[in-house]
């Protein structure tokens, strides 16, 4: 069979020069920052991490190479700072997304008062990290500190919640998952509310409790969101920092053991100036990211595959 | 009488967690209004004793708190608008506009939004020394005139606009440019307000690149000039308490008049993000 | 204004949507574009407002070549099916839109806005938005917009397809009215052949991209071009009664079943036939040449219709109530000369 592939017709536009530079002069305005501050530092950036000795003040380095990377993966602060990042990912990211599961869950139900308990909830997505650090960070203090206050009536003895190396990472902890609860839970009440309410209908007509509803049905059809708000909020607390300052003074934990990935970015830039090693580090950073993010494309295209 | 219970057992939990949520909310604010005695007193004390703005008066006194709230306005006016008008535009030509490599252009710029900003900002900082901007609030404006983002959510709303509006208003003789502000943006009034109270929300409480550009303090918007304000106050923590109330209840006012907005803007744009 | 189409043709890629229509349309007419779906017609109205490009042929207005001429200069209006108007806007800011458009003063736009309100009966709607109004009464809004640069043609998309069949009757009407007011040229687009027929001066049938004929209501109703339009045209739809001709005869599919008829006097023997006749063009004639037998009787109001089959073919025919007709009645029928043809079987075309 022969295929004929004609050209299409010419649109009838006007053709003047002007008309046919519109387009561009809509973009233009766009394109400049975008042009500016986010495709020239991407290759700049690249470009920067094989530059080897790189010298910031006379943009001068001493050749092409991988030293920087070299040197980002074999050094143990390196190492040091993705494992502290690991772990407050794994703990952050499956305690926050439970605690969101039951409370999104409850917050589908028809109950009064939900503006209320909206606002409660989604408050902290909101507000400055700096501002509620501060907060937290009084509320952390051990002989003054409010929750050290409360716990003593369980009989517990004050905690060196911001002074104490090991007891900092569950302050942080806490503090990231209060953070990221209100953007986890939004995400899956827009995944449960895409849920058919006929399913919950058909299984109350079959007896099954409000349990057993949400165990069997629920969270197996929110199953999907779930994961994907998983790999975001993952994404997310790979680039941990903000939360840091205002805890710790700046500091990444009260003797820098809570090192992070970022940090360790930012002492490259701004202490050692060594900003070849920092851009090979941020590409290793943007690497774990780019891992999830396809992740999550793929699942998200399964998905909507799915619904077909 | 089991389903009693059970909806006690749920208003139960989801109150607790409530609490729970706005805690650091409810101590920020009662400990903003505590004297010095009050609030190193221990077992802590709950409420202050009587309600006084001395603690703000005190802290707007040590540290300039109203030109750092007069920067951040003047940085979120400028950058929300900036960044609104060229969104507008860009989302109005990948979306109604004919150009070679359109389709694929957009889908490069998609893929460009997972780029963190952490990476960039080893650039940017040294284009903004560069440009000799250092320390100026237009370093704090200038990298935020366009967000893929937001082009991506109002080019969504843009496409799901009818052809026939638009062939309507042609052959009526409007041009481009007036089709777009006399009917497509009034129609897009919900989204573009989604798209701005985002904008500015992040702007507001934009922290890590004002700590990267900004040394000195007329330069300083609210969160940075909060963290700084520590060394100065740190032990006095009623007046950094003052300090961060003064932050955080702009946004929560606006919270609560535009919630629905806020919220439906994340998640819709949660997930692609 | 007068609408010239010379040969127009509309390819997209390997489907060829439109094929060499040529037309002439006078000023001041109601034409319809009629036609199954997919036969053309919208494409054909998408190239006459310039949405859509040639492929081949021309165009012309008033003896102006428009072929290559943007929809903005073409000096027309144009009602989409879904109305399109501005959701955000009131009735009269969509009226007034396009005198916005070419910077008419703001006096003369409200004037001529209510004018033009006043004739389609939205006078007393202006304020209200789109959302707050019913379809016909956003359709009656379109063609206000429409109208009220006064254009030199004015074009309509299936106007009448999203309303309910009530609504439908009324706004033909309607439209009639308006048209006929304004004196403007006015061509649109359906597929209801009831609807073309009640009101439009001409009608334009096409099937598949090809003209098929151009002419009065009436007359396709009476001497239709072929055998399509002659099954498009009227409801209950024609009877088609299969067979050949033999000395002058029609003789059945079945074979035998045999009607001599003085019309088919000078068709050559042996040709594959449609003995074509309208409902309405049967008579009951003892000494008719149809030997039919009834099937089923439907008794409606001041008249009946039956099923009678005729040498194994099944057709329907009004027949005057008085006689009483049952099931299982053999009767003999004549035709009229009016609303009968005989179209060959393969290719359509009208041999009688």
């Amino acid at each position: 069979m022969k295929k004929n592939k004609q050209k299409p017709d010419r649109e009838l536009v006007d053709r003047s020069f002007l008309a046919r530079i519109e387009p561009y002069l809509y973009l233009l305005p766009f394109f400049l920052g975008i042009a500016v501050f986010t495709l020239y530092p991407v290759v700049n950036v690249v470009l920067m991490s094989f530059k080897e000795d790189y010298s910031y003040l006379t943009r001068e380095f001493s050749q092409w190479g991988l030293a920087n990377y070299d040197k980002v993966l074999s050094d143990p602060k390196f190492a040091q700072a993705v494992g502290n990042t690991l772990k407050y990912v794994l703990l952050v990211v499956p305690i926050s997304t439970l605690i969101s599961v039951i409370v999104a869950n409850l917050l589908n139900q028809k109950l009064r008062f939900s503006a209320l308990f909206q606002t409660a909830y989604f408050l902290p997505m909101v507000t400055s990290v700096t501002a509620v650090g501060l907060a937290w960070k009084l509320m952390y203090n051990k002989n003054f500190g409010i929750i050290n206050y409360i716990l003593s009536f369980f009989g517990i003895d004050k905690i060196p919640w911001l002074e104490n190396a090991a007891w900092s990472i569950p302050s942080l902890v806490i503090f990231g998952v209060w953070n990221i609860l209100p953007f986890t839970i939004i995400l899956l009440l827009s995944g449960l509310q895409n849920i058919d309410p006929q399913y919950y209908t058909a299984a109350r007509v079959d007896g099954s409790g409000s349990l057993r509803i949400f165990l069997r049905i629920t969270v197996p059809l929110l199953a999907p969101t779930i994961f994907l708000v998983c790999i975001v909020n993952t994404i997310s607390c790979f680039k941990v920092f903000s939360e840091l300052y205002p805890l710790f003074n700046g500091k990444p934990g009260p003797f820098y053991n809570l090192y992070t990935v970022v940090y360790y970015i930012r002492y490259a830039m701004m202490e050692n100036r060594k900003y070849g090693v920092a851009a090979a580090a941020a590409i290793v950073l943007f690497g774990f990211i780019f891992v999830f993010t396809m992740i999550q494309r793929v699942v998200q295209s399964w998905m909507s595959a799915r619904k077909r | 009488m089991k389903r009693r219970i059970s909806r006690f057992c749920m208003y139960f939990f989801l109150t607790l967690g409530a609490v729970i949520m706005l805690f650091p909310f409810f101590w920020m604010f009662s400990s903003a209004f505590k004297t010095t005695q009050e609030i190193n007193k221990f077992p802590p004390q709950w409420l202050p004793g009587h309600l006084s703005l001395d603690n703000f008066r005190r802290a707007f006194a040590m540290a300039p708190f109203a030109k750092y709230f007069f920067n951040s306005v003047f940085v979120m006016v400028c950058s929300v608008g900036l960044t609104t008008f060229t969104t507008i535009l860009a989302a109005f030509a990948f979306s109604r506009l004919r150009f070679p490599g359109r389709k694929l252009i957009f889908s490069l710029l998609l893929s460009l939004m997972m780029i963190p900003f952490e990476m960039l900002i080893i650039t940017n900082y040294s284009t903004i020394v560069d440009l000799g901007l250092w320390d100026t609030l237009t370093a704090l404006i200038l990298p935020f005139t366009s967000s893929i983002f937001y082009t991506y959510i109002l080019k969504g709303f843009f496409d799901s606009v009818s052809d026939s509006l638009y062939w309507s208003a042609r052959i009526d003789g409007s041009s481009n440019w007036r089709y777009l502000w006399k009917v497509m943006v009034p129609m897009a009034r919900p989204s573009l307000t989604t798209i701005i109270l985002l904008n500015a929300l992040a702007s507001w409480n934009s922290f890590m690149w004002p700590m990267y550009v900004i040394s000195s303090d007329k330069n300083r918007t609210l969160p940075w000039g909060l963290q700084v304000f520590t060394t100065e106050a740190g032990s006095y923590p009623e007046l950094l308490m003052a300090a961060s109330t003064v932050v955080v209840l702009p946004v929560i006012i606006l919270f609560l008049f535009a919630r629905k907005y806020i919220v439906r803007g994340v998640a819709r744009g949660g997930l692609k993000g | 204004m007068r609408v010239v189409l010379d040969h127009v043709t509309k390819r997209f890629a390997d489907v060829t949507a439109v094929s060499e229509f040529s037309a002439t349309l006078e000023d001041g007419e109601l034409v319809s574009l009629l036609g199954p779906s997919g036969c053309g017609k919208s494409t054909l109205l998408n190239m006459l407002s310039g949405i859509l490009p040639v492929s081949g042929g021309r165009i012309y207005f008033d003896d102006q070549d428009v072929t290559g001429m943007p929809p903005e200069k073409r000096g027309i209006g144009l009602v989409f099916q879904n109305y399109a108007l501005y959701p955000h806007m009131t009735v009269m800011g969509n009226i007034c839109f396009p005198l916005e458009t070419q910077r008419v003063p703001k006096a003369e736009r409200i004037e001529r806005a209510n004018e033009i309100a006043r004739l389609v009966h939205v006078d007393m709607l202006m304020n209200r938005k789109p959302s707050e109004l019913s379809g016909g009464q956003q359709q009656r809004v379109a063609i206000a917009r429409a109208l009220v640069k006064n254009p030199r043609l004015l074009l309509l998309d299936e106007p009448l397809s999203n309303l309910d069949a009530r609504l439908r009757l009324e706004m033909r009407e309607e439209i009639r009215r308006i048209q006929q007011r304004t004196g403007v040229t006015t061509i649109f687009v359906t597929h209801d052949q009831e609807e073309a027929l009640s009101i439009s001066d001409r009608i334009v049938l096409m099937k598949a991209g090809v003209l098929q004929q151009n002419d009065l209501p009436q007359s396709l109703y009476n001497e239709p071009a072929n055998q399509f339009v002659a099954d498009f045209l009227g409801n209950p739809p024609i009877n088609n009664l299969p067979g050949t001709v033999e000395d002058g005869a029609f003789v059945a599919a079945d074979g035998k079943a045999r009607c001599a008829l003085p019309m088919l006097a000078g068709v050559e023997n042996g040709r594959n036939v449609n003995l074509s006749v309208r409902s309405e063009s049967f008579v009951l004639d003892e000494n008719g040449p149809m030997a039919c037998e009834v099937t089923r009787v439907y008794q409606m109001g001041k008249e009946e219709m039956a099923y009678l089959t005729f040498g194994g073919t099944d057709f329907r025919a009004y027949i005057d109530s008085e006689e009483g007709l049952r099931k299982g009645d053999a009767v003999r029928l004549s035709l009229k000369r009016r609303g009968v043809f005989l179209f060959d079987r393969e290719t359509g075309e009208r041999i009688r």
